[in-house]
């Protein structure tokens, strides 16, 4: 197979024939339980969680459990974002459940509802890059500077990205949803209040405020940002792109290849590297931005 | 339900239920005032401010 997608031979080769390969390809890397997400998604949410205690009783001190949380709010989403897809295990199968813990459980640092985050993140994929449809075309940016300035006024409380997925449950019918969203994050906020005044302020603005602010800067970034940018088109192969990182596959969480991610959804992150690599001939010959990766 | 749930999520519930008692600490803890009511007083004076800002103009940061 490795031979029939040699850029050369797919000349040769009908629309159909080609699809029929691109598919070929990506289905070799769909259907396996990536258990190394499941264990990072709820291991995540332990660490983070145990964080508390540990500070509050003076085991660790505040100044190491800070990067620790931060780290823990920049890991937390992707697992979920597995469990979003079905990936770990779709319905009517065995290990549904799990599927369903992991997405509940690492949402839980970032106050993210499972069952909002999944239901608004389809309708990204579905209408990546359209400006009335799209939940995301907010994370903007015309540099990396411009993304930080509107990511910041993102944040305001007048900005209309403050109800981007309550629009877009209302137009998909699912403003049921919203109730998951209210009470996870009433939940977030009685914890906070009720902590900040019992005399640990500093210790959640450290814990868990600054690091979700920080998580869901440095995810937006990586995720939804930088691969589309400039995020003018739409299309199959065209609202998503490769691109080179100077950071590297670890530190931008593997989202060079997100354009695999887009075209083939069921495919584990972890697995998105060696099927990019499998599909580069194909997604070059299709015409797709692919940033020199 | 609806009213309830805008004052919750509101910017000076944020002021008042966080950063009011943020500021207050953080200001005891620089030695910048006592415990007590010099604390609460520097606190609110920080807090409340930031808090009528955030919801009168829609921005903590003023600019939007």
């Amino acid at each position: 197979m490795d031979q029939v997608a040699h850029p050369a031979n797919l000349d040769a080769l009908s629309a159909t024939e080609l699809d029929v390969l691109e598919r070929q390809i990506a289905g070799k890397y769909m259907g396996k339980v990536p258990w190394s997400a499941v264990v990072w998604g709820i291991g995540n949410c332990l660490v983070f969680v145990a964080l508390f205690p540990l500070v509050l009783l003076d085991v660790i001190p505040l100044w190491a459990a800070f990067p620790i949380a931060t780290l823990n709010a920049i890991l937390a989403y992707l697992p979920s974002h597995e469990a979003q897809h079905n990936i770990i295990a779709g319905r009517g199968k065995p290990l549904r459940w799990l599927n369903e813990l992991v997405g509940h459980l690492s949402g839980i640092v970032l106050v993210h509802p499972y069952r909002v985050m999944r239901a608004t993140h389809m309708e990204h994929h579905q209408h990546t890059n359209d400006s009335e449809k799209d939940c995301d075309i907010d994370i903007k940016g015309k540099s990396t500077a411009d993304f930080f300035l509107q990511s910041l006024l993102n944040r305001q409380p007048g900005s209309k990205r403050n109800g981007a997925y309550g629009r877009c449950l209302e137009r998909t019918g699912q403003s049921h949803l919203q109730l998951d969203a209210i009470l996870m994050n009433m939940a977030y906020l009685a914890i906070m209040f009720g902590f900040a005044w019992s005399g640990y302020a500093i210790e959640m603005a450290l814990l868990w405020w600054l690091p979700k602010m920080l998580g869901e800067t440095y995810l937006t970034y990586y995720l939804a940002w930088a691969p589309h940018f400039p995020g003018h088109e739409q299309g199959r192969y065209r609202d998503t792109r490769a691109f080179k990182s100077r950071f590297g596959n670890v530190v931008s969480m593997g989202m060079q290849f997100h354009i695999i991610h887009h075209l083939y959804p069921r495919i584990p992150l972890s697995l998105t590297p060696a099927a990019y690599r499998e599909l580069r001939p194909i997604l070059e010959h299709r015409g797709c931005d692919l940033g020199g990766m | 339900m609806k009213l309830l749930i805008g004052i919750l999520f509101s910017p000076m519930a944020f002021a008042l239920g966080f950063l009011w008692p943020l500021s207050c600490q953080a200001a005891i803890a620089l030695q910048l005032a006592e415990s007590g009511w010099p604390a609460l007083i520097a606190g609110a004076a920080v807090a409340i401010p930031l808090g009528l800002v955030a919801q009168l103009r829609g921005s903590w940061v003023w600019i939007r």
